[in-house]
């Protein structure tokens, strides 16, 4: 049945592909687009839909949705137009297959059992594309704001400093403590201050990754001084049983910067008067 | 397999170059203890840069050597641990017991070996 | 595969190892598996002087997700309290007795099925992250 309905569309392709554009420009969803680029559009989707008719296969819908997907991130085109344009043609070819077979209801009714499965499965194809190519971006996005806020700076030979921003849990606490090392060997590193004044809340989830942060950085020669735990939060911390005995606490990173340089052996003199 | 055991002023300075066997981390540990001995070290460092993955068996006997040896007036410095290990090691709970002085490279091992000495000597902490 | 002796378990390291890079872990959690799988492997040498681990891929049961399991079975002493031995810390021979309680740390699931006198088994799975 698959068959003849490939047939029956490429034996009225010109006729379907003029109410396709001529429909698709009612509805405005070729706004701005030239002739040819209409016409580039129509022939990748319907040389999808009748290769699927004429094999029983998806492969070309599954190649066709990754190309336009492709397309709507690089923001060539809206998810709107591609969709519209697919259930614009579903219609279109749905009427003229009625239009054809009014007449011969048996034929009819195989012709759109057969079609309709068929031409629903395309269209879930394609949304499905756009919603894990939407997914992936979400995930880069995640991830690069992941490293963004895992800043590690080097403000003096042998310090570092990592001022740690917004809300801790345990994946980024990982991916915090995994950057870390790799900066302390890469700029062979002595101290490390992890200012938290920018973390509004400190539990004892956050303690305790602070304690196998420094645990860790010991391991590799490095000693961690850590800042800027409120008072508020420190009360907190106390309540929880956490023992901080075993880290180098300081009020702010002013005084953990000092600290760190008294360490080191560095003496930070004002020039003038 | 023989592992070299260098001699670097008073310290002797042992790079681990692959993995070891049980036998053959027994057979090293005897090696060292003896050899800190017979020299009569102040330090010792032993690298462990080679090594992709530090157990609980071999972070107990990277322990036990470290303990011998202050018992035999020598101060050690394990230097080398990779990030990955250092983690492992912590989350393995590694924490709880060890006691080993640890620096990033060769180098900074000797730096710290010098520092600890010379505190001891001062008699007073690091 | 057979573990018998202490060289057994640097071969079983090594394909843990081997494994875990080729399905894509990171280095921290290739480093994480390939300990967990010593841990368990000494165990059996340690304690029931012989016994098998099989290392393979593992797939979550409700799907999408991708992983790494371990098996590893011997017909030792078994273990009376697994509670107790679970303990961080715990341990009866010398070590710093982190065997179990150190893979169990290391890996995302960990099962431990044990009887007195009928052996061991302990099964732990670390799953990939999704990039």
């Amino acid at each position: 049945m698959k068959k003849e309905l490939s047939i029956l569309f490429e034996s009225h392709a010109d006729r379907l592909k003029e109410e396709w554009i001529t429909e698709m420009r009612e509805s405005g969803l070729l706004a701005k687009m030239s002739d040819t680029e209409t016409e580039k559009r129509y022939t990748a989707l319907y040389n999808a839909v009748v290769s699927t008719f004429s094999t029983g296969k998806f492969d070309d819908v599954e190649r066709y949705a990754k190309e336009i997907t492709e397309g709507v991130v690089l923001r060539d085109t809206s998810v709107e137009r591609i969709i519209g344009g697919i259930l614009k043609l579903r219609d279109i070819y749905e009427r003229f297959i009625f239009s054809e077979y009014r007449d011969d209801e048996e034929m009819l009714y195989q012709l759109l059992a057969s079609y309709e499965p068929v031409a629903n499965n395309i269209l879930t194809i394609v949304t499905m594309a756009f919603v894990e190519a939407r997914e992936q971006v979400i995930r880069e996005q995640q991830k690069a704001m992941m490293s963004l806020s895992t800043p590690v700076l080097q403000i003096r030979d042998e310090i570092l400093v990592l001022p740690l921003i917004g809300t801790i849990d345990s994946e980024r606490a990982e991916q915090i403590l995994e950057e870390l090392l790799k900066r302390i060997v890469e700029l062979t590193a002595s101290v490390v201050i992890i200012d938290l004044t920018g973390v509004p809340v400190i539990d004892s989830l956050v303690a305790n990754h602070m304690i196998k942060t420094v645990q860790a950085a010991k391991m590799l020669g490095a000693d961690t001084i850590i800042t800027g735990i409120s008072p508020v939060n420190a009360q907190t911390l106390a309540g929880l049983g956490v023992d901080l005995s075993m880290l180098i606490t300081k009020n702010n990173l002013r005084a953990g910067l000092w600290h760190a340089e008294k360490m080191l052996g560095f003496k930070v003199i004002r020039e003038t008067e | 397999m023989d592992i070299p055991i260098l001699k670097i002023e008073d310290f002797l300075v042992v790079t681990i170059q692959s993995e070891l066997s049980d036998d053959e981390i027994y057979a090293l540990q005897e090696d060292i203890l003896s050899r800190i001995k017979d020299v009569g070290a102040t330090g010792l460092i032993i690298d462990i840069t080679a090594l992709d993955i530090v157990d609980s068996f071999m972070g107990r006997t990277l322990s036990n050597i470290a303990a011998t040896a202050e018992l035999l007036g020598a101060k050690s410095v394990v230097v080398g641990i990779r990030p990955a290990v250092a983690v492992t090691l912590v989350e393995l709970g590694i924490r709880v017991k060890w006691n080993v002085n640890t620096a990033l490279n060769l180098e900074r091992g000797i730096k710290l070996l010098k520092r600890l000495i010379e505190a001891e000597r001062r008699g007073g902490a690091s | 595969m057979n573990i018998t002796s202490s060289a057994d378990i640097i071969a079983a390291r090594g394909k843990g190892r081997e494994l875990a890079m080729k399905m894509g872990f990171s280095v921290v959690d290739q480093t994480k598996i390939t300990t967990a799988i010593s841990e368990l492997t000494r165990n059996i040498v340690t304690y029931a002087g012989k016994g098998e681990v099989i290392i393979k891929k593992a797939e979550s049961e409700t799907g999408g997700k991708n992983g790494i399991v371990v098996v590893c079975r011997d017909e030792g002493p078994g273990i009376e309290d697994i509670q107790l031995v679970l303990k961080s810390g715990f341990s009866t021979s010398e070590s710093l007795g982190l065997g179990l309680s150190g893979a169990k740390q290391l890996m995302d699931e960990f099962e431990i099925k044990s009887k007195p006198g009928k052996g061991t088994i302990v099964t732990i799975k670390k799953w990939l992250r999704r990039r």
